[in-house]
């Protein structure tokens, strides 16, 4: 026996880029996550050759659950091709081995960023989202260390509050993207920076959602058929984003989530925001197989 | 001293004893540092009545008060409150959650400094759905109803119901905060202090107020004040606190007009 | 739209990363060796932010990133990161660093004496035009002293403890390997004092600066008197695994104690230190920590305010993070505008509908 049987050969990096130990870190924490659904678990979180608030909370637990057989998907705004998407999809890609993929079907582990796929996603697949701002109560309280003891007391009065408060003001609730949502009944989340459209899509689904802020160094989960239900008043609906009638101008499809293009002019066109959806209807209407699963919304209905 | 003290105890006639106590306090101690705040201190407050529990600062008046909202938690001492629907234990073993959540259903406080008691920069219909928000409200025309509701009972202008109370004079704001506390038609409202401060005229019209709602809905007070006046207007009994002990207790009329412990005499004489 | 979400997007990152590249040149060794040899301070300030003790690396990634300091940061932080922890070094004792600079503003004379050391303070900051003109600047040689300073001084806080002006120093026991480590554990707060000493070892030197400079304005709640400045070199004492220790080493570091009032009896300390020479680092960094027992929350000068906001690389990160696409929330806010717009016009439609019904 000799000590170069006894040990690896040197490597400049280990597999997927993290050190055994912060992978072990990222693996417990996770685990802690999913035994309490939407508490936030503080981590490490490592610094990785991506500037922070680019989806490194993100990349850190895709990197810890890659291995050579998973098939990575990754999105931003919805876009595979996305310049940080595709950048982040190459770095996983090149230092575990792992497939890539634009198909939501085909993936194993997708990586997003502000959206979740229309296609629904099933029970062997993970959905990591890039959060860069874990706390959803951090317009009512920016003193984290505060923050953290409302969240154990599930002091939520203030949150509820401003819900109430923009009703008086504004005739509605204003709350964009990251629309607060209870996990499990307990803890209140923001579901990174996803669109309302996307929030109900949490909600009982079959795959587990990891949600990791590498910035803020927070990493939480929905687990599988767990409840996600947005801070909603019982005489005032849950207001989707207002996109079921509008039309796809590339792919013609209609009743999903839509960029807007301003027009020269004035006006706008729109485009679908799950661009490999829309990929796959163009590839429809060429005559093509179009491969397109199941999906959350039927004819601009959410109904999964 | 000992003795004059027992003799005013056994004094306090037991106009409303009838009924058992909405809220008991035994051997109440609490030391800060070197200070004895709280010595062995006793309390009971009975259904519809308002306590008024007066002394200089410093005599531990307020410590009880806080106490009495679990905003802070006694060296010893035994807390309960007749509550429907609810076990009977010292409120001090509840944990943080019950101890919340108890404060926020049963127990309504007015403080002297508007600060502590509002969210300054929500508006104030805001401020008292919050309370109800907190106990489960989710309804909300519920919740603007109930704001209403609440609002006009403590005499507050509805037209500026979503102003903010920065926005609002010292009067309007402690009757948003009176709004608040009394929303969820508390078991237990507590008092400190609460027109200290005010303009004279002003403080008459918040005490009418007071004393309209305590007497339409039979609300159990405690007050805690350093004015005799005020005390005099609102308690139907008087406990006397000095460096932590109570050194006499009475019916509020009694107390007043023939005080037995050197010191209420004093008081009770300055005043007069 | 021609940035993001287009088919060739993986092909225009490319390209514009060669063209970041492609303006700096070839980087050979000889470019790192003179960036190492020429920039010594800002090769310690990188190693500091970085904290990774390597003039060679830290000369790399300035010479890899053109001197764009956050860059340069992030490169060696994300490197150092995966490396294996080898050995925990035996903690090193002020009276026992090889001091170069040492001086106090507390007193005139301090035992052990005051040392000047290298430093540009009562120099006269003219820019050398000449050099340009072609007149190379060669500096004057120093003249030797006649008896050669120590090599290791006394520290002025013990002393100080000597009379009973400052604390006794409790030691804490805890093995090398429990000590608290930043890089491997989250920040949690209140911060235990390794974790803040580390954070702020790490810390952004503009924003400790920007951030104790506040304290000393007025914001914080103690004036610091410098009462031992040192930049010293210190033996980076290891244990072998058959016992031995040994010096693996000298790293350059730089640690500040400020003083303000009384507390309790005593003279109140604020501590830092860091890799490298950083003057204006550790007294700004020390002067954080002077402050922080009666910051109030919220404040600047409170830790969970000035810890979390000078973290270079996370700071830098977000800030630069804004230029990536934000369609998708941004829709999702037009949505609620237009919403409650439609919703305003339809009550004024209705409220004027219903005056013109009134006769």
């Amino acid at each position: 026996m000799s000590l170069a049987t006894l040990t690896k050969p040197w490597a400049a990096t280990s597999y997927g880029f993290l050190d055994a130990s912060a992978k072990r870190e990222l693996r417990r924490k996770m685990l802690k996550a999913v035994a309490v659904p939407g508490c936030q678990m503080p981590y490490a979180s490592r610094e990785v050759p991506m500037a922070r608030g680019w989806g490194t909370g993100g990349l850190q637990v895709t990197l810890t659950l890659a291995n050579p057989g998973s098939v990575i998907k990754v999105i931003d705004q919805g876009a595979d091709d996305g310049v940080n998407a595709a950048s982040i999809r190459r770095f996983v890609s090149s230092v575990s081995g792992a497939a890539q993929t634009w198909d939501t079907l085909d993936a194993s582990i997708i990586q997003s960023r502000h959206r979740i796929p229309e296609e629904i996603l099933r029970e062997n697949q993970v959905l990591v989202l890039q959060v860069p701002d874990p706390e959803p109560l951090r317009d009512v309280e920016s003193n984290i260390s505060i923050a953290r003891q409302m969240h154990a007391d599930a002091d939520y009065g203030k949150l509820w509050l401003t819900l109430y408060e923009q009703i008086v003001r504004k005739g509605r609730i204003m709350q964009g993207a990251s629309y607060p949502a209870l996990v499990n009944g307990r803890h209140v989340i923001t579901p990174s920076p996803i669109p309302r459209w996307d929030v109900p899509k949490l909600h009982m689904s079959k795959h587990l959602t990891i949600l990791s802020a590498g910035r803020e160094k927070r990493i939480f989960a929905v687990p599988p058929f767990t409840r996600v239900e947005p801070l909603v008043f019982s005489d005032r609906p849950y207001l989707v984003e207002d996109h079921a009638g509008l039309t796809c101008q590339r792919s013609g499809l209609s009743g999903f989530f839509m960029n807007e293009l301003p027009m020269d002019g004035g006006g706008s066109r729109f485009e679908v925001s799950d661009s490999n959806l829309g990929i796959k209807a163009i590839r429809r209407t060429e005559g093509e197989p179009d491969g397109i699963g199941d999906t959350w919304y039927r004819n601009g209905e959410y109904s999964a | 001293m000992s003795l004059e003290t027992s003799s005013a105890l056994q004094r306090a006639a037991p106009r409303l004893m009838a009924d058992a106590p909405v809220l008991t306090m035994a051997g109440m101690s609490r030391a800060y540092g070197a200070v004895q705040a709280l010595r062995a201190v006793d309390v009971s407050v009975y259904p519809g009545e308002v306590l008024g529990i007066v002394g200089e600062s410093g005599s531990g008046k307020s410590t009880l008060l806080r106490m009495m909202n679990l905003e802070d938690t006694p060296d010893n001492g035994d807390y309960r409150l007749r509550l429907p629907a609810r076990a009977d234990r010292n409120l001090f073993e509840l944990d943080r959650y019950e101890r919340r959540m108890l404060r926020a259903r049963h127990i309504g406080i007015v403080y002297q400094n508007p600060h502590l008691g509002l969210l300054m920069h929500h508006s104030s219909s805001g401020n008292v759905a919050e309370r109800l928000l907190v106990a489960g409200e989710r309804s909300f025309e519920v919740l603007r109803s109930k704001a209403r509701v609440a609002l006009d009972a403590s005499e507050f202008p509805l037209a500026r119901m979503d102003a903010r109370p920065i926005e609002l004079s010292g009067g309007m704001q402690q009757r948003v905060q009176l709004a608040k506390a009394i929303a969820l038609e508390p078991s237990l409202l507590l008092l400190d202090e609460p027109t200290t401060g005010l303009d004279v005229s002003v403080q008459a019209l918040v005490l009418d107020t007071l004393k309209r709602l305590q007497r339409e809905r039979r609300i159990t007070m405690v007050l805690v004040s350093h004015d005799l006046g005020v005390i005099r207007t609102m308690a139907d009994r008087v406990m006397v606190m000095r460096h932590g002990a109570v050194v006499e207790q009475g019916l509020a009329d009694q107390v007043f007009q023939d005080p037995q412990h050197p010191y209420t005499q004093q008081l009770v004489h300055a005043k007069l | 739209m021609a940035y993001v979400a287009t088919r060739g997007g993986e092909k225009a990152i490319e390209q514009a990363e060669r063209l970041f590249r492609q303006d700096l040149g070839t980087i050979d060794p000889d470019r790192v060796e003179t960036i190492r040899r020429t920039m010594p301070y800002l090769i310690d300030r990188v190693m500091g932010e970085a904290s990774l003790y390597s003039e060679e690396l830290a000369a790399l990634a300035l010479a890899q990133t053109g001197g764009e300091l956050s860059e340069a940061v992030l490169v060696l932080r994300a490197w150092r990161t995966t490396q294996p922890r080898i050995a925990i070094a035996r903690p090193v004792q002020q009276s026992e660093l090889l001091t170069q600079r040492r001086i106090s503003a507390a007193f005139k004379d301090i035992p052990g004496g005051q040392i000047l050391g290298p430093t540009l303070d009562y120099a006269h900051r003219v820019l050398a035009t000449d050099v340009l003109e072609g007149r190379p600047y060669t500096p004057p040689m120093v003249d030797m002293a006649d008896r050669p300073a120590p090599q290791r001084q006394p520290v002025l806080a013990d002393w100080q403890r000597q009379q009973g002006l400052v604390k006794p120093a409790v030691p804490s026991e805890i093995a090398p390997e429990d000590i608290p480590d930043l890089t491997r554990e989250p920040l949690l707060l209140p911060a235990s004092r390794a974790h803040r000493l580390q954070s702020l070892a790490r810390a952004e030197t503009g924003g400790v600066l920007a951030l104790g400079y506040s304290a000393m304005r007025g914001y914080g709640n103690a004036h610091p008197t410098v009462n031992e400045l040192r930049l010293a070199e210190a033996e980076v004492v290891v244990r072998h695994p058959r016992g031995a220790q040994f010096s693996a080493g000298r790293v350059r570091v730089s640690q500040a104690e400020v003083t303000s009032k009384e507390k309790g009896g005593y003279l109140e300390l604020g501590y830092a230190a860091t890799f490298g020479w950083n003057e204006v680092k550790v007294i700004a960094a020390a002067t954080l920590d002077l402050n922080s027992a009666e910051a109030p929350v919220g404040s600047a000068v409170h830790e969970e305010f000035y810890l979390y906001h000078t973290e270079s690389v996370e700071a830098s990160g977000f800030c630069i993070h804004f230029k990536l696409p934000h369609y998708v929330t941004f829709q999702s806010v037009l949505d609620a505008m237009r919403g409650a717009k439609a919703r305003q016009a339809s009550a004024r439609a209705a409220e004027e509908n219903q005056e013109e019904s009134v006769p």
